[in-house]
């Protein structure tokens, strides 16, 4: 086991590394930006490495900064969290040069599972269903304009290097085909530095459902419960919950063992999630992998007992799953809601000084954030200030635990979407399960 | 008194607002003081003083100096730009870049540091008198790190 880790991350995720590590009896080693001097990460961890100006690209995203770090501080592993570095395979790579164990896949998976187009494809070879869709990129307006007419209206434009729910486009009629491609590979190139789509059928109103997978360095591999993340805006999650209120247990198998296959094919180990879209018939698609630990891992973790970060720490330390397959359980029902530092009616970030803090608690309730009274929230990252993660014995216990929850919880000095999910879970669509990635697109047309 | 019992000092000063702390233990002497702000300036180091004797008197040791303090003294500090281990002297057992009084330009290498087994030599950004060399050799330095006080020409 590592007597040293470093967190290469900030925000709510460094300070649940931070913990699983001193769990672990594991020493921990915070790098922190000079806008993050004061955040609870830098306070929790047992040492700290300012590593520049409060720019993320300065920042957290420069690597030389990073790798030294961990070597003047003598850290043997390297948690890069979620965002930032944790999908960028040159990343990985370093480390493994380095010397330093990357907590994550080898970085020959994140590069494969970073091209959405060539997931895609490798989905298929594993007998895993895809939508139907080019298989590579297209390379000009006619050779598009065949593959539209086949796949059929509406079609999706998909940035082949993508994630994050940028560069992406819908197209109803031919006529809007050109134009589209034409703002989405500008969009891709833009955000990620290379213009290349694909086309794919475009879903009404599918639900996303996602398989957190497990794989040790000694080729074992689990699937876990599926987690529900329709609730969307933008395609960014705002609440998510496990399991999915529309899977069967045969359905929940089915894309368990079809995550996994698409898993190791591409040689995966340690943590990794595989979402799908779900049709109104049941049917299931592969979307993308995600190749790292998500946001919302906490909703597994309430409704299986596992520890994801502890699980990531330990199978990068070369020791073998926490448990079989056969022994994963499914107990309860678990929703998570993502509180931003944002106005709750236009969702614009709302940085500034938390002037109180009051998170809720009781039984089933837990939370993950880096707030404390008298933090100022930075302009400078995302705006995920706690996550509020509730358990119960079933979906109308989880969703009366989160009600309470939310009323409960007290946060001044910034704006935050606490009164944006009250709205959420009171809404009769989301307490009946009725609830699809266009959920909220409704709900806010509904004001 | 270790670095986990500083951390928890901290920790108590930042807890109940107290801008000022200072702990007399066996001989050693440390005062805390804290910059409302910001960018926390980084603890005061341990420097032991000799014990105090008869007389009773104990002499304090001096404080890293703020920002608001250098500037007022007129020294430029010089910053690390990169996190790495520094170095006095281009090599083990050759003579340092620089010393205390040395005059440097704008461009004088004055150290090297370390990171990621490639050196890099740090320049001058002034030009002026070494005032003060703020890190030791062989120590390892974060990004901002003050290394040099520079007394401008």
């Amino acid at each position: 086991m590592f007597s040293k880790v470093l967190i290469a991350n900030r925000g709510e995720i460094a300070v649940r590394i931070i913990r699983a590590c001193r769990e672990l009896g594991i020493r921990t080693v915070a790098v922190f930006s000079q806008a993050d001097a004061d955040a609870l990460h830098v306070q929790l961890a047992d040492e700290a490495v300012c590593i520049g100006p409060p720019q993320p690209a300065q920042s957290y995203l420069q690597v030389p900064r990073i790798i030294s770090a961990a070597e003047i501080t003598g850290a043997e592993a390297i948690h890069p969290g979620y965002g930032f570095l944790a999908e960028n395979p040159q990343f990985a790579e370093v480390c493994e040069n380095c010397g330093i164990q990357f907590i994550g896949p080898p970085a020959s998976s994140i590069q494969m599972m970073g091209d959405k187009a060539a997931a895609r494809r490798m989905a298929a070879r594993s007998g895993v269903p895809i939508l139907p869709g080019t298989e590579y990129p297209v390379r000009e307006l006619e050779e598009a304009r065949r593959a539209a007419r086949e796949i059929g209206y509406p079609v999706m434009i998909k940035a082949s290097l993508g994630g994050g729910g940028k560069g992406l486009r819908v197209v109803t009629t031919p006529e809007a085909l050109e134009s589209a491609l034409a703002t989405a590979a500008a969009e891709a190139a833009a955000a990620f530095g290379d213009a290349r789509v694909y086309l794919e059928r475009f879903l009404s109103d599918p639900r996303h459902v996602e398989i957190q997978i497990l794989m040790d360095h000694h080729g074992q591999g689990i699937h876990l419960p599926e987690r529900d993340c329709s609730i969307q805006r933008r395609h960014q999650k705002l609440v998510e919950e496990a399991p999915s209120p529309a899977l069967t247990d045969s359905l929940r198998q089915a894309m368990g063992q079809a995550a996994l296959r698409v898993a190791r094919a591409a040689g995966y180990r340690n943590a990794g999630t595989v979402e799908f879209l779900l049709d109104e018939r049941g049917d299931f698609f592969f979307m993308e992998m995600n190749t790292r630990i998500q946001v919302e891992h906490p909703v597994t973790e309430m409704v299986t007992g596992l520890d994801l970060v502890k699980a990531q720490i330990r199978i990068a330390a070369g020791e073998p799953l926490p448990i079989a397959q056969e022994e994963v359980r499914l107990v309860g029902h678990s929703l998570e809601c993502r509180i931003n530092a944002e106005d709750p009616d236009r969702f614009l970030p709302s940085p500034g000084r938390v002037t109180n803090f009051r998170p809720p608690g009781g039984p089933g309730v837990r939370v993950d954030s880096h707030a404390y009274v008298g933090y100022i929230v930075p302009p400078y990252y995302d705006s995920l200030l706690a996550k509020l993660i509730v358990h119960g014995r079933d979906r109308d216990e989880a969703i009366a635990r989160m009600q309470r929850a939310l009323d409960e919880m007290l946060i001044q000095g910034v704006q935050t979407t606490i009164p944006f999910h009250q709205k959420v879970l009171r809404h009769p669509d989301f307490i009946a399960g009725r609830t699809s990635t266009r959920f909220l697109e409704r709900l806010l047309q509904e004001q | 008194m270790d670095l986990k019992e500083l951390k928890a000092l901290l920790r108590l000063m930042e807890g109940n607002d107290v801008e000022e702390l200072e702990v007399e233990e066996g001989g050693r002497r440390i005062r805390i003081r804290r910059r409302s702000g910001q960018v926390l300036t980084p603890p005061a180091a341990m420097i032991p003083v000799p014990p105090t004797g008869t007389s009773g008197t104990v002499i304090s040791s001096p404080l890293p100096p703020t920002a608001a303090a250098l500037e007022a003294a007129g020294l430029i500090p010089l910053e690390s730009p990169m996190v790495g281990t520094f170095y006095r002297a281009p090599a083990p057992g050759a003579e340092p870049y620089v010393k205390e009084g040395d005059v440097v330009q704008k461009g004088t290498a004055v150290c090297i540091i370390e990171a990621m087994k490639l050196m890099n030599e740090i320049e001058s950004e002034v030009k002026g008198r070494i005032a003060r060399i703020m890190v030791e050799n062989g120590q390892p330095v974060e990004f901002g790190q003050t290394l040099f006080l520079i007394e401008p020409a």
